[in-house]
């Protein structure tokens, strides 16, 4: 039974006389502790499809189901409460609050889950030290380099030990460097957690940490790469993309 | 809420020049309130004392209709003293009677000259326990008389002049033998003491009426009704005729002579400016604490929408923004008190010649520091709340966009909504006819309309007026003066938020300084032309007209008109008023070619070419009427109205509308010679003398005395020192507005300070990206100032039409309040503060903001976080 489930997904976007189809009739599916990574050209619709998935945005038509149950049809509370507690996001600008320090940050959906942080410092250290800033825990922001808040961003993403984690380009700000280390950190967080994990990326690097690829091309799923032992060779993904004239 | 709460907390903690600059506005906001309500109290007690002294407190007289005939049954005062809203009720009788020892000289005095009264003596009766309490009684030595004891209180002077001293008998002709009261206290000479010139002396009640053989009976009762009252002459007005109904016959309810329209006008005007002030106060410190909130929300909109995605719902953003103007609320609130209660000091100072007693604030109501409160609290979280809702709908999808959204756009529901408030207040002012109770508050709403109304439509304003000002911008700041002001337009909510607080400052600053102008120049003027003259004579029995002439010898007279007041009767029928009512008519006898000599008439408005009017009196049967006989009566300019002469009803063409503050009003302006070919009457009241200014008023009024006090037994008036007191009065009263002005000032200044800082810490991301493609600080200072320079056009501009409009509409308000005839009248300098303001005060505001932006660092700027 997949975990996370799009069907008939579409998204049309209107703007005045011209409308935009962002998503055609897009079906699809995560198996439990899948780390797939979707790829297209800019403008192809992978943004629109991560946001329904995580029901930070309306669909035209179609439906998401999460564990089976059709998220679409919640209130928005309902909604609000699905996120916080079943789905964690990591945004490519870290977005991360100026005013906490990084383990406030990473313990946000705790707080705003309306639990005391004290309980669970011992989880969020935990994590801090799982992605690598042990020391950095009472840093704020902006005291810390753009990979380690996307570090922080990580860790706050599974503080909740969330069914899934949702990624756009989470490493489209970093240097190669940083980013081999922060997907390197996804794929073993998501073994280690357990945890779900569907991400955005340009990068054909970035996707060959992926179990699975999926691409997409004006607003449909045009191929899939699938490799069982976790890692697909970056030459057959750029191999795709020119076939595709992604 | 835990998280809620903590988040809130930090926020504020964590963007500290915000916190404060919001904080600063809830403190403005309450501090305001706080010192205007606390120094209206503390001056309008003062004005009342200076006032109470003058003309005592009785606000309302109850006299019998026919003084001789049927004199007042002592019963009523039981009666008067139970009407609610009565507070005091003190029994007046008065007997005129001689000395004994000059019983023989009266005789002589009076065939000699024909016309003098001097001798004669007022003993009035009182009662010694209530009547301190509605009139002052100065006591120079000794004390009040007793209760129903046979002593008096007489005027020093007429003690000094009769040889008599404390402990001894006054003996005074009465009915049947003459009377010995003992002299118990001394009175200086002002207030009662004045009464018939000094010839006058208190005895308890119950001792005048068993000497004169008139037990039971009154002459006047004089009331003291609640401040409430007082305070609001057309409340006043309704009240006393509801007085009339409820005593019943035979008796008339009258102002006090002393105590006219002028005193309560004045006080309600001034105690209208007062709250009219505070209103905006309050509009203003509602409008700060808005904006802020606003600018915190469009620039948290990326940090909320994060907080969404990760799973803040709707309800909990908006408990967060609510939560951190509870916070605020409550702090400013408390700072607002302590700042209030210093500002009141300092206001209070400031009008310390007022009166010997304003220098030091009364106690602080509760009722004022709780509403205060109230409104610290209540307006944050109000103001607070339209920010919050933003909040709330803000999706997680904002947290995702490179770039955060700016408060661009504005829903055109704003400033439709703009539209209908101002229709609303138009209705309000000029459509909808209010009941009495209803219209303080109608006139405050409709205020509150427009204000809201105008601040709405700025936006709509907005891209017209860039037009204008962007040539200006550019011409003085450059190139980056056109990026700066292509910036006002780009973002129309925060322009219209600066915009309106600079436009709310202006508007008070003119609206409160034209109104104050307004009233002060219409007093001015009667003051200038009605009170003709500069030296009254008069005497207690007519004096003859020929007297005129010989005054006219005396050097430095330059002009003299004589006036006559007699009692009329309006034939029944005539006046559309109750036929049962008992209203007193006068009938004042003027000659319009001296008159004009030596003062003039003010007309009320609309009344046409006053040559003709004075014309039109000339030729006879005509007469003027004061404004509110107009208002009363429904009389018109070209009405006539019948009064009953020694010649039959004889309808008099009423030539027109005069405004006429100290009388009771109920006035008639006719010629002399009506006054002696159809009321059979002559002689003078009162001659008014203009005195050739290269004289001095002292000089010739010793120069008469000299040669006619003796003769004539009259007595002089400089009506210098009087108008000298009432100018002083009103100058020293109006003062508080100047001061109030400036306060105006101030929080205009800080609105904007507060707006361009706000506009710069939202967009020092944009900032850093334009230092970052080469713009240079220099530049950028420019293009901020430039940005100013076109918001402080455009809130000039839109202030001052605004101003002006509410001004008008203060001025109807007034009217509709106080019924009361004032008109607009256009006073410069508020407009030139206005203009200083918009063009320099503003540019001194966005110094600071310029070079904040100027100094960003540009790496700090373009960070993401
Ligand atoms: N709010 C919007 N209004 C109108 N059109 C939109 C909106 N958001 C996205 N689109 C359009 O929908 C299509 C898909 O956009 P989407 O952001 O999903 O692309 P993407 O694949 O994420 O591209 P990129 O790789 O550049 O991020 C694009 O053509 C875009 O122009
Ligand atoms: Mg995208």
């Amino acid at each position: 039974m997949p975990v996370l489930a799009a069907q008939s997904l579409t998204k049309t976007y209107r703007m005045g006389e011209v409308s935009v189809t962002a998503l055609d009739d897009v079906d699809f599916a995560v198996e439990r502790g899948e780390f797939v990574a979707i790829m297209g050209p800019s403008g192809s619709g992978k943004s629109t499809l991560l946001h329904l998935l995580g029901g930070l945005d309306f669909p035209t038509s179609g439906e998401v189901f999460l564990n089976d149950l059709p998220i679409f049809k919640l209130s928005d509370d309902e909604l609000t409460e699905l996120r916080r507690r079943k789905v964690g996001f990591i945004f490519q600008f870290y977005n991360l609050l100026p005013t906490l320090n990084a383990a406030e940050n990473v313990g946000l959906p705790v707080l705003i889950d309306g639990q005391p942080l004290r309980r669970e410092r011992a989880r969020i250290d935990d994590l801090l030290t799982l992605v690598g800033l042990g020391d950095r825990v009472d840093h704020k922001p902006d005291q810390l380099s753009g990979g380690q808040q996307q570090r922080v961003a990580i860790a706050r993403a599974f503080v909740n030990q969330p069914e899934i984690v949702l990624a756009d380009e989470p490493t489209g700000n970093l240097d190669s460097r940083s980013s081999t280390a922060i997907l390197e950190l996804l794929r073993s967080t998501c073994r280690e957690l357990g945890a779900t994990i569907v991400m955005v990326t340009h990068d054909p690097r970035a996707a060959s940490f992926a179990d699975r690829v999926v691409f997409l091309k004006d607003g449909r799923i045009v191929h899939t790469l699938t490799n069982g032992a976790g890692g697909i060779p970056v030459a057959e993904i750029v191999d795709v993309m020119t076939r595709l004239e992604l | 809420m835990f998280a809620v709460a903590f988040l809130a907390r930090r926020n504020l903690s964590a963007h500290r020049g915000r916190t404060l600059l919001t904080l600063l506005g809830i403190v403005l906001g309450v501090a305001v309130v706080l010192a205007t309500q606390v120094t209206n109290q503390t001056t309008l007690d003062s004005l009342y004392e200076v006032f109470d002294r003058a003309t005592g407190q009785a606000s309302l007289l109850i006299v019998p209709v026919n003084k001789e005939r049927q004199p007042l049954n002592q019963e009523l005062l039981a009666k008067a003293a139970r009407v609610k809203g009565v507070e005091i009720a003190a029994p007046i009788l008065q007997a005129r009677t001689l000395p004994a020892s000059e019983a023989g000289s009266w005789q002589i005095a009076f065939s000699m000259t024909g016309v003098a009264a001097g001798n004669f003596f007022d003993l009035t009766g009182i009662d010694p326990e209530l009547d301190p309490q509605v009139r002052v009684y100065p006591l120079t030595s000794g004390r009040m008389p007793r209760p129903a004891k046979y002593e008096v209180i007489v005027p020093a002077s007429y003690a000094d002049k009769k040889n008599l001293r404390i402990g001894d008998k006054l003996e005074l002709l009465a009915k049947d033998q003459p009377a010995r009261l003992e002299i118990v206290g001394l009175l200086a000479d002002e207030g009662v003491a004045m009464i018939n010139d000094g010839a006058v002396g208190f005895a308890p009640l119950q001792v005048v009426q068993d000497l004169f053989d008139r037990a039971g009976e009154l002459d006047e009762i004089s009331l003291k009704v609640s401040r409430q009252l007082t305070e609001n002459p057309a409340m006043l007005e309704a009240y006393k005729q509801q007085l009339a109904t409820r005593l019943g016959e035979g008796v008339r309810i009258v102002y006090p002579a002393a105590r006219g329209q002028l005193v309560g006008q004045m006080l309600a005007t001034y105690q209208l400016g007062l709250t009219f002030f505070s209103i905006i106060a309050i509009f203003v410190g509602a409008f700060l604490i808005y904006n802020a909130f606003s600018m915190t929300v469009v620039e948290r909109t990326r940090e909320i929408g994060m907080l969404r995605a990760i799973g803040l719902s709707r309800r909990q953003v908006m408990q967060m923004v609510l939560a951190e103007a509870g916070l605020l609320s409550l702090a400013g609130s408390a700072l607002g008190l302590g700042a209030g209660y210093w500002l009141a000091q300092v206001l209070v100072r400031m009008l310390v010649n007022l009166t010997p007693n304003s220098g030091n604030i009364h106690d602080v109501p509760p009722a004022i520091i709780l509403q205060s409160l109230a409104i610290g609290i209540g307006v944050t979280l109000v103001a607070a709340l339209i920010p919050a809702m933003q909040a709330a709908r803000i999706t997680p999808l904002e947290a995702l966009r490179a770039r955060s959204r700016s408060l661009g756009r504005l829903s055109p529901l704003y400033w439709i909504a703009g539209l209908v408030l101002l229709f609303i207040g138009w209705l309000i002012t000029y459509r909808i006819v209010w009941p009495m109770e209803v219209i303080y508050f109608a006139g405050y709403a409709s205020l509150v309309c427009y204000f809201l109304g105008a601040t709405l439509t700025v936006s709509l304003a907005v891209n017209l007026l860039e037009g204008f000002t962007r040539p200006l911008s550019r011409r003085i700041y450059g190139n980056e003066g056109a990026i700066g002001s292509a910036n006002i337009r780009r973002a129309l909510g925060r322009t219209t938020l600066t915009v309106a607080s600079l436009m709310v400052a202006l508007t008070m600053i003119i609206s409160i300084q034209s109104l104050a102008f307004s009233f002060k120049s219409d007093v001015q003027d009667w003051i200038d032309n009605s009170l003709g003259g500069d030296l009254y004579v008069r005497a207690a029995l007519p004096m003859r007209e020929s007297f005129a002439k010989q005054l006219l010898s005396v050097p430095g007279v330059s002009a003299i008109t004589p006036i006559r007041v007699i009692d009329v009767q309006v034939a029944q029928g005539s006046l559309a008023a109750d036929p049962e009512s008992n209203d007193q008519f006068f009938f004042q006898a003027i000659d319009p070619a001296s008159f004009l000599q030596v003062g003039n008439m003010k007309f009320a408005a609309n009344q046409g070419d006053p040559a003709q009017n004075w014309k039109r009196l000339t030729q006879g049967q005509a007469v003027f009427v004061s404004s509110s006989v107009a208002d009363r009566y429904n009389l018109r300019q070209g009405d006539t109205v019948t009064l009953l002469t020694r010649r039959g009803e004889k309808p008099f063409y009423i030539a027109a509308e005069v405004v006429d503050f100290t009388g009771q009003s109920q006035m008639f302006y006719g010629a002399y010679a009506d006054l002696r070919n159809l009321f059979n009457a002559q002689g003078v009241d009162r001659f008014a003398i203009a005195i050739d200014p290269t004289f001095s008023v002292e000089g010739v009024m010793q120069e008469i005395k000299d040669r006619f006090q003796k003769s004539h037994n009259i007595s002089l008036q400089s009506t210098v020192a009087f108008r000298n007191s009432i100018l002083d009065l009103m100058n020293q009263s109006f003062r508080l507005f100047d001061v109030l002005g400036l306060i105006g000032v101030i929080i205009g200044g800080l609105g904007v300070i507060n707006t361009l800082t706000m506009n710069i810490i939202e967009r020092q991301r944009e900032i850093g990206g334009l230092r970052s493609l080469g713009m240079t600080r220099r530049q950028v200072l420019k293009m901020v100032l430039a940005e100013a320079l076109g918001l402080g056009l455009m809130g000039g501009l839109y202030g001052i039409l605004v101003g002006t409009m509410i001004a008008n509409v203060a001025i109807i308000g007034t009217n509709m309040m106080i019924g009361y005839d004032l008109v607009y009248r256009f006073t410069s300098s508020p407009y030139l503060i206005s203009v200083l303001i918009a063009l320099g005060a503003v540019q001194l505001a966005a110094i600071s903001p310029a070079r904040r932006a100027a100094r960003l660092n540009i790496v700090d700027a373009i960070k993401h976080e």
